[in-house]
């Protein structure tokens, strides 16, 4: 006798094959995969278009009264006649270009030295310097940025002091760090842990018998690195430069320390201060108008990139075997070396540490004398860790981290498992949505994202909770890139044998894919809870006195002018992040590092 | 009773906005408990079929009946894990954050609830048959790759499946361990009477371990046979081809006899005779095709109507036999000959091909079919077929 299963219930057509093939189709079931996916990709759209539709509505609004999205809309074309007629528009671009490519090259520079140095050298104590570079990743530029204003401000920088007693100089400077190329340097050191560990990584993943054949061929040292490893590197070159440039073009935290005080002014402070004035009401429709700006000025190089890294397989530069690479010997160039070395760490960690812990430890901020150092005193961090004020502010960072983290984390989870699992037709809409926040310069998601909320009838307006999605939509490209590997690592007959022994789905992830991504889910959590913390576009651009974070609380106190107690501040916070660091280190440290 | 139905199966995919047929309206039956082989080259749509039948894949269309449940149909399909399978996968897929026992045990978690001393049972009982029984405490990742192989073909045990699919469980392992497990396989199969469908490329273990094979290319089943069947009188080149090394001959019928029930046959080589087992007439095209066992080499000249003079190419020694490449005038020849014999190249040799060996592959009139001959079947099939 045969039976047959009846399925009544109505028919959803499984994408992509039996729609074209089989006019009558099998009737399926709605099964509970189906509404996931659909419910994760309907989250996704909503969190990552929804912005960029305010963003463009806002744009062409007359926004005095603030944006509109129901009818009648205030159209005008008067936002983009404010931008393109304003000399003021090219000024801004101009300087932006040259701020973000001077940063870039000057990391990349360094980075690529140190790379090598560390990697392909016999210079000494290699794993130390390895560490010390990427250490100031545990510093968030706001930070830095602070430190080396209380360095070379013109009126009472340490150093600026310093130079003017040995040189017996007077009045101002002799050096200013409010300017275009004292900020290139600051952003360009901040921009060198990550790069640098972007690019050790596949110069150490490299096969290094491509070097060797070169060698054999008869090439030298300069020919070997021109011909054969630079190319073989440049997919990883480019990736990390595309990047760290969207990194530098949104950055608000070294352009409104350094360059406001300066007036050197580049498209993410113009956002910031379209919309949050120091004096008048915010101009949305402007802010949109240069938000669009941004948004194509930093899609550009992604398409450039895509033509690129298009042909990838063309580089495999990872194989299984690696063999010791060969190390070349400095010779007399080895004092060189080490001077450069621990020089830059000096200058690009130890320094601003210093000068931190200096300004902490004294009530005022003045320079080194000896009177100043009967002045140490641990009071002011007494006084700020006790107030109301950092605590409300501490409480918020670690619901804001734990928050954004989580929330991010579990929706990369299933949107890569969109990606890499399904065949679903949305799958190509998953994969370009969760890697477009990724492209979406932070000041834009801000924000778009404070118009939303602007009108929406949630009430998330002035809260941590704000922040939150904002950074969740953000850091779900940093998520989805850990998970989609992490997912793809996983054999496909792992869950199909689960599914043959008989389990349900929510069995198959339940004991198969939630066990074995825990591991990828833990590094991810704890880097995006620390990028989280660090990150002080987001919190500035949804500022309220209900959100107050520690990276805005720095910032307000230091535009207060409490350097000490931003000092105190800046401390804890960096002590926070390397601790964290340490924490993710030591997680997924030799996945990352090794 | 046909223990699995497939009925007209299809299976189209879409890749880049062509339609792909993997399955081409296939159709077959496996009877209870028997063993039975899906052989073919990669792509030819054996391991889709299987997947299919493991609801892994939902088929365009057409009908798969498990155990009299109709699992596909154009009315409704049975999710994977309603069905009532044990899947053994290529890369084994064996959980590497669970033990040994928790791997076995997975399946018994899933239905009703079974009490822990049951489940305990069971899962020793599984790894029993498959001489696992003292790993069950280690950890998965600590096996070894064949150790993993049995462990995944208990857990696919473990539930008592109706049907066992096998989707080329031995291809990862080495050529010993893989010899060792063909005929372990079996025994395991007859002894636990389970219908099991084996997919593979591998023509030695279709041939040794299947009760029937189903030969398939580009998504159809070709020839479906017992073992001797698909070896010794294929159907078409591609089966002979695919299944062991063979030379063909191309020819043309001259004369019939009935009453020896022989036909002659004007070939490249000459005039060859053979044993009429298919319907012909005179003038029809033929390919006629040799084993290389079926052949005998020698020195001097056989009796028998089949005598060739061929020159020897090369002769590669592999241990039981010496493998021959000849050429008969124009035409190459492979021919299996005793250890012993020892032909240089540019030996003048004689080849005997005994009437009875000769398979005759009818023609159509365009010319010789195409020869989908994968590289894999130009390893020497020989060394087993002597058994």
């Amino acid at each position: 006798m045969t039976t047959t299963i009846d399925r009544d219930e109505p028919v959803t057509v499984k994408p992509g094959r039996a729609a074209k093939a089989d006019r009558k189709g099998p009737r399926r079931r709605i099964s509970a995969r189906t509404v996931i996916n659909t419910i994760t990709i309907l989250v996704l759209l909503y969190l990552v278009l929804g912005p960029l539709i305010m963003l463009v509505v806002s744009a062409f609004e007359d926004t005095s009264g603030g944006v509109v999205i129901t009818p009648p809309f205030p159209w005008t074309g008067a936002n983009f006649d404010t931008v393109f007629t304003s000399s003021e528009t090219y000024s801004v671009l101009w300087t932006t270009v040259l701020f973000s490519g001077g940063a870039l090259i000057f990391a990349f520079a360094v980075s690529l030295t140190f790379a090598w140095l560390v990697e392909r050298t016999d210079m000494p104590a290699r794993n130390t310097i390895f560490v010390l570079v990427v250490a100031p990743q545990g510093m968030p530029a706001l930070i830095s940025a602070i430190a080396w204003s209380l360095l070379l401000n013109p009126t009472n920088g340490f150093l600026n002091e310093v130079l003017r007693r040995v040189f017996h100089l007077s009045g101002p400077g002799p050096l200013n760090v409010y300017s275009l190329p004292w900020m290139i340097l600051v952003q360009g050191m901040a921009l060198v842990p990550l790069t640098f560990l972007l690019v050790t990584a596949s110069l150490r993943g490299m096969n290094a018998s491509l070097e060797d054949a070169a060698r054999t061929s008869g090439s030298g040292f300069w020919t070997i690195a021109r011909k054969v490893t630079l190319p073989l590197l440049r997919p990883a070159i480019i990736g990390a430069l595309v990047y760290e440039f969207v990194t530098v073009v949104e950055a608000v935290d070294i352009p409104l320390v350094l360059g406001l005080p300066g007036h050197v002014t580049v498209l993410s402070t113009q956002i910031y201060n379209a919309s949050h004035p120091p004096v008048g009401l915010p101009n949305y429709g402007v802010g949109s108008t240069y938000g669009i700006f941004l948004l194509i000025l930093a899609l550009a190089p992604l398409l450039f990139y895509n033509k690129i890294i298009g042909n990838s397989s063309d580089y495999v530069t990872v194989t299984g075997k690696t063999f010791r690479p060969k190390i070349q010997e400095l010779g007399r160039l080895k004092p060189w070396a080490m001077l450069f070395s621990w020089g830059y760490i000096f200058v690009s960690f130890a320094l601003p540490l210093l000068i931190l812990i200096w300004a902490s430890i004294q009530p005022y901020f003045g320079t080194l004398s000896r009177d100043a150092l009967k002045r140490v005193t641990v009071k002011s961090y007494k006084s700020t860790l006790s107030s109301d004020l950092f605590a409300t502010a501490l409480k918020n960072t670690i619901i804001l981290g734990l928050a954004t983290a989580a929330g991010s984390m579990i929706l990369a989870m299933l949107v890569s498992w969109i990606i890499v699992r399904s065949r679903s037709r949305f799958r190509w809409m998953a994969d370009v949505l969760a890697f477009l926040p990724h492209a979406i310069p932070g000041v834009v998601i801000g924000l778009s994202t404070l118009l939303i909320y602007l009108i929406l009838p949630i009430p998330v307006y002035g809260t941590i909770w704000i922040i939150a999605i904002a950074m969740g939509t953000q850091y779900v490209s940093l998520g989805t890139r850990l998970t989609t590997g992490g997912i793809a690592q996983i054999q496909r007959s792992l869950e199909e044998a689960a599914e043959a022994s008989g389990a349900k789905q929510r069995h198959v992830w339940r004991r198969v894919l939630v066990p074995l991504l825990r591991p990828v889910f833990f590094n991810g959590f704890l880097m995006v809870f620390l990028a989280s913390i660090q990150n002080l576009t987001l919190p500035l651009m949804l500022y309220s006195t209900g959100n107050l974070v520690l990276s805005s609380l720095i910032y307000t106190r230091w535009d207060y002018g409490d350097a000490t107690g931003t000092a105190v501040l800046s401390v804890v916070m960096t002590a926070i992040t390397i601790v964290a660091a340490l924490f993710l280190r030591g997680a997924g440290g030799r996945r990352a590092g090794d | 009773m046909a223990a699995i139905k497939v009925d007209e199966l299809h299976h189209e995919y879409n890749d880049r906005g062509r339609a792909v047929t993997a399955v081409d309206h296939v159709s077959f039956e496996v009877e209870e408990n028997e063993f039975y082989t899906l052989l073919g080259p990669s792509g030819c749509g054996k391991t889709t079929t299987l997947r299919c039948l493991a609801g892994l894949e939902v088929p365009t269309s057409g009908t798969i009946e498990m155990d009299d449940v109709v699992v596909f149909s154009s009315r409704g399909v049975v999710p994977t894990h309603r069905r009532d399978i044990g899947m053994v996968f290529q890369d084994y897929a064996v959980w590497p954050h669970m033990s040994v026992f928790e791997n076995v045990a997975f399946p018994l978690h899933t239905g009703k609830r079974l009490p822990g001393r049951v489940i305990k049972d069971r899962v020793h009982e599984a790894l029993e048959l498959v001489n696992m029984a003292e790993y069950v405490d280690r950890k998965a990742t600590q096996l070894s790759g064949g150790q993993q192989q049995r462990l995944s073909l208990a857990r696919a045990l473990v539930r008592q499946p109706k049907v066992l699919l096998l989707d080329e469980p031995l291809s990862n392992l080495d050529a010993k361990l893989r010899e060792q497990m063909r005929k372990e396989l079996r025994f395991l199969q007859r002894r636990v009477k389970v219908t099991t469908i084996f997919v593979t490329h591998d023509q030695v273990e279709a041939l040794s371990m299947s009760n029937r094979i189903a030969v398939m290319n580009k998504g159809v089943i070709i020839q479906v046979g017992t073992p001797r069947e698909i070896y010794q009188t294929p159907h078409s080149e591609f089966v002979a081809a695919f299944v062991g090394a063979t030379s063909f001959i191309q020819g043309t019928v001259t004369t019939i006899d009935t009453d020896a029930a022989q036909v002659t046959l004007d070939t490249q080589i000459g005039k060859l005779v053979s044993d009429l087992h298919i319907e012909l007439g005179v003038g029809d095209l033929v390919t006629v095709a040799i084993r290389p066992e079926a052949m005998r080499v020698s020195s001097d000249p056989f009796p028998g109507p089949n005598n060739l003079e061929a020159i020897v190419d090369i002769g590669l020694f592999v241990g039981d036999a010496v493998d021959y490449h000849v050429h008969v005038g124009d035409e190459l020849l492979r021919v299996k000959g005793s250890p012993r014999s020892h032909y240089r190249r540019r030996d003048k040799v004689f080849i005997d091909v005994p009437p009875a060996e000769c398979v005759l592959i009818l023609r159509a009139d365009e010319g010789p079919a195409e020869l989908a001959r994968p590289e894999d079947t130009l390893e020497p099939v020989m060394i087993d077929t002597t058994a």
